[in-house]
């Protein structure tokens, strides 16, 4: 891990592809994820209806021809709603654990690296986040923010700063303490490069991965806080929010809500199984049998 | 010694405070001013100004925090504008108690299904058992609680009528029937641990069988479910209540969507309520409470670790 | 030493023709033993020449299915290889004890000394939790552990090193075993107690009148310690004798080059054996010490020799001088 140039395809292979090839479950997630990211994409071509257009004439009906999912209480497609639901849960699964991830880093790196009081002050902001259980975090980022799916975003990407900031920290200490980096700083490397060339490529595997398995996370929050009415507002297609709006409906139209609750099930096991398969690849010490 | 719990008292402290700054900031980042809903929609320049000194909003933060951490500490959390409820009673009376009872209630749940399951795995690795184990434990900690809520209540509660669908009974005053209402979400809140236990049992116990120690016991003429049960488990414990200790957050994320979908009036419903009616002193409350608890929970399962693991104890 | 007793009694163990096969390799190959009462055999060989594997077997803690079996193992007379697992686990810990290598690991740590002590004695002998106590405390005496009353309630942890091999040997003995097996007991202590320990567990296999097998890999303290000695090599036994004879006069080319090994002050013929053991898997067909040998022939690469009795001494070598 001690070698900081850019590495050659080859060497990516190895270190990142054969291991994750290996994991045979964690192939099957992926196969998975790939159909949900396939199926986003193409939402707008291959959605049969406008997944907010309200038809009260067609509401609640089952699968059909027309509309082969069925549809919810408002007459809206649910098989065009789930198309874009999932855009928007990916969307925002994604985005919010890159946002959390690019802050925690920032913060980690700068405590790690500059210490002092800097380093006391920012880790008693972590140490505050972590203090509280993330839906709570997230819940109190959106009652100060409001509701909407930017500002979901947000609410997410903070919950998630902490974890990513003690992470890089401790990686950072751990990796100064390194004779080499000692080395470069006494060559007279600047300390922006040898952070770039030397800290950085040591702590992103592992930052990567936490990322990579937070994401089911993200999308269990995201839809989580909009069933509870506190995440994305309707009409917005949101599996969340259809499996609220189906909660009324469960005995006369199961469907309503079974149709984003297996969505997200079936993507949440395979973001996990993605998740283990990392660790597993890239984690020796948490391996399991 | 002395050193050691004096710093972790310390540390204990520090996090406690940081909570409540936390918690006070939380209410002066909240939108919506305060006094203007207090005076309600008629009042004039001098009444508004009035009130905000006598609320002492013009001294400064610093002030400010000391007097709010002072009523706190007394348990004058305020009063709710909407229900004119005093809050403590609200949150430490009533909701507390609840999400307390569904959380262990859950974690019985978990462990009465997640250690058999996840020491039958164990034992027999990579047989058909060990593979429904494991999917057990994949889907139980992927499926979303608020959608499992929905099937249980769809098939146990409406369709075959075993359990009731909504609601609280508290269990300290109708025993039977406060435990008859907490069957399904218990379950739902459970089938996320159940998962997390299972796997980390099977993987400890796993490690564990591997110890010459447990050799050790086979060669004093100790029968299999014995090494297994005793041996082998006592030393799954450490392993076992870290994690659950560390998935803490993860078990109030499905405990405030079980509320929500049993209806319960735990902390989950009352924050959920609470922001939906932006009822901020009302959330600030339990982003307060949930702090507390997971500082609680976290020296609780310190403890137990070193009641569990005698290499940790103090010497006597 | 009482041989001629020893000679006439019947064996209390008896091996004979035993394999063990993991996969399609043979840690164990064809070995036999007799063991009889009162005597003390050493297991001499380098590591992984199936030492540790023989005892573990004799014990019952390699079975089937987890291991091939084929051969027989006969303790008093019963067979040990297909007994039923209800019965094996009667004599383990009764009247088989094993010590293990490392003491620190094979005692559990979450465990009081005391309580693991007590559990043989509670179950194979049946005795109440006051007396498995009582009785722990006089074994506790015996093994030489000062203040057993206060370390009955001590974990391993609490302990060093040489107390915690020394609550081993009492849990090993607990039920006066006939037979002790110990797993190279102190190469996991610090060389200035090892002679100790040693002693103490000569002392007490003396005292009950029991048999041991010590697995070692030093031959001039195996025939210091024991009466006989067994040197293995790759998983067969090559030579087999009174230990003051075998070390006196190696029948064996692997025994003499053992022998050498050992460093005699003012000694110059410290010869080491050239070469290592062969992987499991690609063991040579004749005898599996021809391609280290100095002496090895053509038939030795191509046949395996048979065990054959000389003075009391069995070796397997095509050319015993």
């Amino acid at each position: 891990m001690s070698d900081a140039t850019p590495m050659p395809a080859s060497a990516w292979r190895r270190r990142f592809l054969t291991p994750i090839a290996r994991q045979r479950t964690a192939m099957v997630g992926l196969a998975i994820l790939a159909v949900y990211v396939v199926g986003a994409l193409l939402a707008p071509w291959i959605a049969s209806h406008d997944p907010t257009a309200q038809d009260l004439m067609a509401a609640l009906q089952g699968p059909s021809a027309q509309h082969w999912l069925g549809t919810d209480s408002f007459g809206q497609d649910l098989y065009s709603r789930l198309l874009y639901g999932a855009r928007l849960a990916l969307v925002i699964g994604f985005a919010s654990v890159a946002l959390g991830l690019v802050v925690g880093v920032a913060i980690g790196l700068a405590a790690g690296l500059i210490g002092g009081r800097t380093e006391w002050l920012l880790m008693r902001i972590t140490d505050g986040l972590l203090a509280f259980p993330e839906l709570i975090l997230a819940m109190a980022f959106m009652a100060v923010l409001g509701l909407g799916t930017e500002n979901l975003v947000y609410a997410l990407a903070l919950s998630f700063v902490g974890p990513f900031a003690r992470m890089t920290r401790s990686d950072v200490l751990q990796v100064k303490s390194q004779p080499y980096i000692e080395a470069a700083r006494l060559m007279g490397v600047p300390t922006a490069a040898v952070i770039w060339r030397h800290v950085l490529p040591n702590v992103v595997s592992p930052i990567l991965v936490q990322g990579g398995m937070r994401v089911s996370i993200a999308i269990l929050l995201e839809s989580g806080l909009s069933f509870l009415g506190i995440g994305v507002v309707p009409p917005t297609p949101d599996w969340g929010l259809m499996i609220a709006e189906g909660r009324a409906f469960i005995t006369m139209a199961p469907w309503i809500s079974g149709v984003p609750g297996l969505a997200l099930a079936i993507l949440l096991v395979a973001l996990n199984l993605v998740g283990d398969g990392l660790r597993d690849a890239f984690d020796p010490s948490t391996q399991r049998e | 010694m002395l050193g050691s719990a004096a710093a972790k008292l310390g540390q204990t402290l520090l996090v406690l405070l940081i909570v409540s700054v936390a918690s006070f900031a939380f209410l002066k980042l909240a939108p919506g001013d305060p006094v203007s809903i207090m005076l309600g929609s008629d009042f004039s320049q001098g009444a508004y100004d009035q009130l905000v000194h006598d609320l002492g909003l013009d001294r400064p933060m610093a002030v400010q925090y000391w007097h709010w951490l002072a009523a706190f500490v007394k348990g004058d959390w305020g009063t709710s504008y909407i229900t004119s409820q005093d809050i403590f009673e609200l949150a430490v009376m009533q909701a507390l108690p609840v999400t307390l009872t569904l959380a262990a209630l859950s974690l019985l749940v978990a462990l009465v299904i997640g250690i058999p399951a996840g020491v039958l795995a164990a034992l027999h690795r990579n047989s058909w058992v060990d593979v429904a184990a494991t999917a057990l434990a994949i889907g139980g900690n992927a499926f979303p609680s608020f959608y499992l809520g929905i099937i249980l209540i769809w098939v146990f509660g409406v369709g075959l009528g075993w359990f009731p669908t909504l609601g609280f009974v508290a269990p300290w005053e109708d025993f039977w029937q406060g435990l008859w209402h907490l069957v399904l979400p218990a379950i739902t809140l459970g089938a996320w641990y159940v998962g997390l236990i299972a796997r980390i049992t099977r993987s400890s116990l796993l490690e564990v069988l591997g110890q010459p120690y447990i050799q050790a016991a086979r060669a004093r003429g100790e029968p299999g479910w014995r090494v297994v049960w005793v041996h082998g488990m006592r030393n799954v414990l450490m392993p076992l209540v870290t994690v659950i200790g560390l998935q803490l957050g993860g078990m109030l994320r499905g405990a405030v969507m079980t509320e929500v979908v049993f209806a319960l009036p735990g902390l989950g419903m009352m924050v959920t309520t609470a922001v939906l009616n932006r009822e901020y002193i009302v959330v600030q409350a339990g982003i307060m409470l949930t702090g507390l608890l997971f500082v609680v929970v976290n020296l609780a399962v310190d403890q137990t670790y070193q009641f569990l693991d005698p290499r940790l104890r103090r010497r006597t | 030493m009482q041989t001629a007793t020893i000679q006439t009694a019947a064996p209390l163990l008896e091996v004979s023709d035993f394999s063990l096969h993991r996969g399609a390799a043979a840690v164990l190959d064809r070995v036999g033993l007799t063991l009889r009462p009162g005597e003390t055999l050493g297991l001499i060989g380098e590591s992984g020449a199936g030492k540790s594997t023989l005892a573990m077997a004799v014990i019952g803690l390699l079975r089937e299915p987890e291991v091939g079996l084929s051969g027989s193992l006969r303790f008093h007379g019963e067979e040990l290889t297909g007994l039923a697992e209800a019965r094996y686990r009667k004599l383990r810990g009764n009247r088989i004890g094993l010590i293990f290598q490392d003491a620190t690991a094979a005692l559990n740590p979450c465990y009081t000394v005391g309580a693991q002590i007590a559990e043989p004695l509670r179950r194979h002998l049946g005795l109440s939790k006051w007396d498995a106590r009582e009785r722990a405390v006089e074994l506790m005496t015996s093994v030489g552990i000062p203040e057993p009353r206060l370390r009955l309630n001590a974990y391993p942890h609490e302990l060093s090193g040489g107390m915690q091999q020394r609550v081993m040997i009492a849990i090993a003995l607990a039920c006066n075993p006939e037979l002790l097996l110990a797993d190279e007991p102190t190469s996991a202590l610090d060389v200035t107690i090892q002679a100790q320990i040693m002693e103490l567990i000569l002392e007490r296999v003396r005292a009950l009148n029991s048999s041991a097998i010590f697995v070692l890999h030093d031959l001039a303290l195996g025939a210091q310690v024991c009466d006989r000695i067994a040197v293995m090599y790759a998983g067969q036994i090559v030579e087999e004798g009174p230990s003051a004879e075998v070390l006196a006069r190696p029948l064996h080319p692997y025994t003499r080059g053992l022998k050498s090994c050992v460093v005699e002050l003012g000694s110059e013929d410290l010869q080491p054996i050239p070469g290592q053991v062969p992987p499991l898997n690609a063991m040579p067909e004749g005898c599996r010490f021809a391609p280290r040998c100095p002496k090895a022939q053509d038939v030795c690469r191509r046949e395996r020799p048979a065990p054959e009795t000389r003075d009391g001494r069995q070796v397997a070598c095509w050319f015993i001088d």
